[in-house]
């Protein structure tokens, strides 16, 4: 009998070698996931009810209902889709076109810059089978895949015997932490390969390593020891394949890219080096991808309906337009912007009339008018999602539900409109 | 009652730096309402120098706050080899992004993982729950 493997949706590594095993429609066993794609994958303990209004409903009314409240607004929100298929994010934005919506996704608060970097050629960067298969320096930046992408040094970056790379982290691989906090990854590298700056030292600390690159001396404010960062720039240096896996610690650090941009100049003047955006939820990359498709822009946008015409640009950020209170409804897909906003932002969000489609009861879902459960992506329905690297991965159905997909509720309320 | 009762706590300020845990990661999608998820999810961890700062032993409950927001959270020792006074670490969670800022500078990128708050003992006070953050 051939085996069956699936993907797990966890995080955007999206392991596909997941076997499990199911009874009843419910997922028992969970083989080769990590724990936090165990816990995905046997589906949450507090699914979300079908509501209008905080009553129990069902699933039409839900959907006419969610149609007026976007109908009734004047400046609606789209926003979300980590956590949803591609099939669900364009439908997303083809009802953003339709009504007229802003509309955004978790990349505008987080790894949106790289992204959209790597998708304009301003960036070299990689697949992770190339890190598997290629890479001898893997440096993670600002990241801890420890615990945000669990496989990642296993399946692809540190452990495994790849192609070129058959003596695996023994022999063939160095791998550098550089953050502002001992992590779990940097403990893994070792003391002599974990770089400790201080907070928001990231841009001083690349300039110091280029200056390495070019035989100067590095100098940083914080007085680094010199000696550590010539050393570390002549491992750059012999680099064969290099990797930089850039975090949200990086990300956050950087007020532009800049000082990103000309360190990975230099470091493919001397060696070769490419960059992986370590990309949390599941399809973020993918939203980024099919709206840059449509629009030439990866996030922030507002569509006009007439003209089909969009306006983009950090003024139309979730963000920003939560601040501004220039939203007067919103529908929430696949992401919880109550838990992960600011408070201080998220207020706003709680005040106005909200939609939620998840398949598991949120903080958000609490505040909204109308909740929908979807289908849990790549265990109760299939679908496409984009890994972080940019390759697209099939998901796979596991067991039936009752509940639509993600992109059956878009649909409908796109019909209903 | 105790005397400490009528005692102002002491208050200090931190730098809050935040951070992945992938126990506390597995418990949210578990249970975004589930008490393995508030127990993973509402900490901070202190250097032991500011613990004593604070006339308190680990896990005590400390309220967190600044002009944002405010929590109660459980205080644990950080277990960094490394002293870091002055510098709290807290898990990116509801709790830790009720005292983010709003500012952005127009970037539309808030400081989740870099801000500044006060501790101060709760006396006892019961841990914030994620229903109440709002
Ligand atoms: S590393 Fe990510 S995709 Fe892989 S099993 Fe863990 S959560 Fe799932």
């Amino acid at each position: 009998m051939s085996r069956k493997y699936y993907v797990c949706t966890g995080c955007a590594l999206l392991c596909d070698d997941i076997e499990v095993e199911t009874d009843n429609d419910v997922v028992t066993t969970v083989h080769a996931a990590c724990r936090k794609g165990v816990a995905r994958m046997k589906g949450c303990s507090n699914p979300m009810e079908c509501t209008v209004g905080g009553e129990k409903a069902d699933i039409d009314s839900a959907i006419s209902m969610a149609a007026t409240i976007l109908r009734d607004a004047k400046n609606p929100l789209i926003f979300g889709h980590g956590n949803s298929s591609s099939e669900a994010q364009k439908k997303s934005i083809g009802l953003a076109k339709k009504i007229g919506a802003y509309i955004d996704d978790t990349s505008s608060f987080c790894q949106g810059p790289i992204i959209e970097a790597i998708l304009q050629d301003k960036l070299k960067t990689c697949t992770l089978d190339d890190i598997r298969h290629k890479a001898d320096v893997i440096i993670f930046w600002g990241a801890d895949p420890s615990n945000s992408h669990p496989r990642h040094l296993s399946r692809y970056s540190y452990f495994p015997r790849g192609q070129e790379r058959q003596r695996g982290w023994e022999e063939d691989r160095t791998a550098i932490t550089i953050d502002i906090r001992r992590s779990e990854t940097a403990d893994i590298c070792g003391d002599t390969r974990f770089y400790q700056i201080p907070m928001g030292g990231d841009a001083e600390f690349m300039e110091a390593l280029v200056s390495a690159l070019s035989n100067k001396v590095p100098k940083t404010s914080f007085d680094f020891d010199k000696k550590r960062i010539l050393e570390l720039g002549n491992v750059l240096k012999k680099a064969k394949f290099g990797v930089i896996c850039v975090g949200l610690g990086l990300v956050y650090s950087l007020e532009q890219l800049e000082p990103l941009f000309t360190l990975m100049n230099k470091l493919n003047e001397v060696s070769s080096f490419h960059l992986m955006p370590m990309v949390g939820q599941y399809n973020m990359r993918g939203f980024n991808q099919n709206l840059f498709v449509e629009t030439g822009y990866i996030n922030r946008l507002k569509f006009n309906a007439e003209t089909g015409e969009t306006e983009h640009g950090n003024n139309y950020s979730v963000v920003e337009v939560l601040r501004d209170m220039s939203v007067d409804a919103a529908l929430i897909i696949g992401s919880d912007p109550l838990s992960s906003l600011p408070l201080s932002i998220a207020r706003y969000l709680a005040e106005i009339p909200l939609i939620t489609i998840d398949p598991c009861n949120n903080l958000t879902a609490t505040r909204s008018t109308v909740t929908i459960p979807c289908a849990l992506g790549g265990v109760e329905s299939g679908g496409t999602a984009v890994r972080m690297d940019g390759v697209e991965i099939e998901l796979k159905k596991i067991i039936e539900t009752n509940n639509p997909s993600d992109e059956e509720i878009l649909t409908r309320i796109t019909e209903a409109m | 009652m105790g005397f400490g009762q009528f005692l102002a706590a002491p208050e200090i300020k931190l730098k809050i730096v935040t951070y992945r845990d992938v126990f506390q990661n597995a418990a949210q999608e578990s249970s975004r309402f589930g008490e393995e998820y508030e127990k993973l999810s509402a900490i901070i961890k202190l250097d032991p120098r500011d613990i004593s700062r604070l006339s308190i032993t680990e896990n005590d409950t400390v309220i967190v706050k600044n002009s944002y927001g405010r929590v109660v959270v459980t205080a644990q020792r950080s277990g960094y080899e490394d002293a870091h006074p002055g510098i709290a670490y807290m898990v990116n969670s509801p709790w830790s992004n009720a005292l983010v800022p709003d500012k952005t500078s127009g970037t539309g990128v808030p400081k989740f993982k870099d801000f500044e708050a006060t501790a101060q003992s709760s006396k006892g006070g019961k841990v914030t729950g994620i229903r109440e953050i709002f």
